[in-house]
């Protein structure tokens, strides 16, 4: 099924019941976040620098190559038998970058800030701060990037992205700096803020808009994920500013979504795990209206040492909301096999037998061994298919065997760019 | 306690770093010893900070400022605990490593390793795996610390740990690693002593090491 709206629509009617045809990898995600699918979903995954390894790509053409970015990160997302696209670049670095933040560039990772020499330290240097020139740094990029992603992946997330105004801040001035200004100087705060939704992020979004015919933007913003900052912060600072540019970006037809992954619960020490917080967070999070649905995100947290019942009754409890939760990619990174399928099996025993479960990996660490995304992969499709088995842990999840990515490669559409990147 | 340790003590618990550092000021201008004041004030306010934080009562933003604040009060009272012949728990040598610039992590680490009576010399951010060495064969510290907050970045500290060893240093110190990427299985695969899943425990581990 081709035409985008007519996938959609099948994924809607699957998830009702109304079973024409088979899902697809596409539309699944959908199907599962609104009732029952065939299978949980094992959504595409923000897997840059991973994507980039993997494939052999080197850094220096991967972020600024807009065709050689997206064919790498769907051909490694299609290698791993994942549910759509999450075609994620270092989405952080964009408007900071443009506006002449000191960056530094190596030959395998991801440009990244030089916050030890700040873009903004004062009121003064903010002063000197002209608009976004969309013609700057990597802005072209990036533009370039959203246009070929709305066109060319499936999945949940086909927006345009930009950086959210907390982890904007924290790029530009440094994450102790932001808070100290917001707590002990709020109204040169107040400026940062109203400088990086009108002079910075406004500006980013009109030139995504404008080249790529794009109507919807999602701003990621994992520097004020919980307790990078208290609930209570999040809700002073960050969600108005969220209503605010989804007002600008009404008055120009675009949809806004700031604070993606804002006050995701990202505590590390299980000691202080407490369903209170953590249900703070549920709520804080469908404050935000990420996907225009009300869901329970557990994204970039330690979840594989959540209480799974915890999550469940929550859902329950606020309208039966589906379930989005990313298995932690530092655990999928050093786990064994068997402990991955482990996980998956309780998550889908506890949280998946009635639909509404979309599982993923949030951020797959660079060195990932691929066999473990594997795992995590075969485990969700095998485990997860409905209806689901009474008992689990009478249903084998043998040890996948895979065809190495460059063999893989050969005769698949993104073959040639990626080869021709390797040559030097 | 005289007032000024008082007032201290509560400007660093909470993140006053102006008023940390003028009531330092003013206690020793009160003829207060250093070290005194280190302990009696500026240590008990990291410490009641990293005690809300455990109990879930301050998140990351409190904690930051009491560790600026923490360190506001110490570089006043600082030039005095030389001479008064302060002893140390312990001397560590920390940096973020190269092509990370990231910092923040370290700065609570820091400031809470000196909290516990550990001399830290900071080398900074991107910092070289050479000069992570040199540095080490100079100041011959007890624990090498070495941050990172980039899953790319972090394959860095492979180097430094075989470079400690084709020098004949890694006998000579404890290696400590933590960052988002990190886990103790990663610490454990790299051949690391010790794991910091925060600042808290990084310096828990840090007392654990010199005992060792």
């Amino acid at each position: 099924m081709a035409n985008a709206t007519l996938d959609l629509i099948q994924g809607l009617l699957w998830s009702k019941g109304l079973h024409i045809g088979q899902l697809n990898p596409g539309n699944r995600p959908m199907a599962a976040m609104m009732g029952v699918p065939d299978m949980v979903p094992f959504a595409g995954a923000q897997s840059h620098d991973h994507c980039m390894t993997v494939a052999r790509v080197p850094a220096r053409k991967f972020y600024w190559d807009a065709e050689l970015h997206i064919s790498t990160q769907m051909a490694v997302q299609r290698w791993y038998e994942m549910d759509g696209y999450t075609v994620i670049a270092d989405v952080y670095n964009w408007e900071t970058e443009a506006l002449g933040a000191r960056f530094i560039y190596s030959d395998n990772a991801m440009p990244t800030p030089d916050v030890s020499h700040p873009l903004i330290s004062s009121p003064a240097d903010l002063a000197r701060l002209k608009p976004l020139d969309p013609t700057k740094g990597r802005v072209p990029f990036a533009c370039e990037l959203a246009r070929l992603t709305a066109e060319r992946a499936s999945g949940l997330l086909k927006d345009g992205f930009f950086c959210s105004p907390f982890s904007m801040m924290c790029n530009m001035m440094g994450y102790a700096p932001a808070v100290h200004a917001m707590r002990r100087n709020p109204q040169f705060a107040k400026d940062v803020f109203a400088f990086m939704e009108e002079g910075a992020i406004l500006p980013f979004v009109r030139a995504q808009a404008e080249h790529g015919h794009l109507k919807s933007f999602t701003g990621p913003d994992a520097w004020a994920c919980f307790p990078n900052l208290s609930h209570a912060m999040i809700r002073e600072w960050e969600l108005p500013s969220a209503q605010r540019l989804k007002a600008l970006g009404k008055k120009n037809g675009w949809d806004i979504k700031a604070g993606s992954v804002a006050g995701d619960y990202c505590e590390e020490d299980p000691a202080k795990f407490d369903k209170k917080l953590m249900w703070d967070s549920f709520d804080l999070i469908n404050e935000f209206g990420l996907l225009g649905m009300k869901m329970v995100l557990g994204a970039m947290g330690r979840t594989q040492e959540w209480d799974p019942l915890w999550i469940k009754e929550y859902a329950d409890t606020h309208g039966h909301q589906p379930v989005f939760l990313g298995l932690n990619g530092r655990f999928i990174r050093d786990s064994k096999p068997e402990a991955i399928v482990a996980k998956v099996r309780q998550w889908i025993d506890v949280l998946g037998r009635n639909g509404k479960l979309v599982l993923n990996i949030a951020n797959i660490p660079a060195d990932t061994s691929p066999l473990n995304v594997f795992v995590a992969s075969r485990a969700v499709h095998t485990l997860g298919r409905y209806p689901i088995a009474r008992d689990l842990s009478q249903v084998d999840v043998p040890l996948p065997r895979f065809t190495p990515f460059d063999e893989w490669l050969k005769g698949q559409p993104e073959e040639e760019v990626i080869r021709r990147s390797r040559e030097k | 306690m005289s007032d000024a340790l008082t007032k201290l003590k509560q400007a660093v618990l909470e993140g006053d770093d102006a008023t940390a550092a003028a009531t330092a000021q003013q206690a020793l201008a009160e003829g207060l010893k250093g070290l005194d004041i280190v302990n009696s004030a500026i240590v008990p306010g990291i410490q009641a900070a990293g005690q809300l934080w455990k109990e879930n009562q301050y998140f990351l933003p409190d904690v930051v400022m009491s560790a600026e604040a923490f360190s506001a009060a110490m570089a006043v009272v600082q030039p005095t605990l030389t001479a008064e012949g302060a002893t140390h728990t312990g001397r560590v040598l920390i940096g973020t490593v190269a092509g990370d610039m990231h910092t923040l992590g370290k700065s609570i680490v820091i400031a809470m390793l000196q909290g516990a009576g550990f001399e830290v010399t900071d080398l900074g951010v991107d910092v070289p795996v050479r000069t992570f060495l040199d540095k080490t064969a100079e100041l011959k510290p007890d624990i090498l610390g070495a941050g990172c907050y980039m899953s790319t970045t972090m394959l860095s500290i492979k180097d430094i740990i075989a470079g400690l060893q084709e020098r004949g240093l890694r006998n000579q110190v404890k290696v400590m690693v933590g960052g988002v990427p990190t886990s103790q299985e990663f610490a454990d695969e790299v051949g690391a002593d010790a794991w910091g899943k925060d600042a808290l425990d990084a310096t828990a581990k840090a007392r654990q090491l010199m005992r060792r």
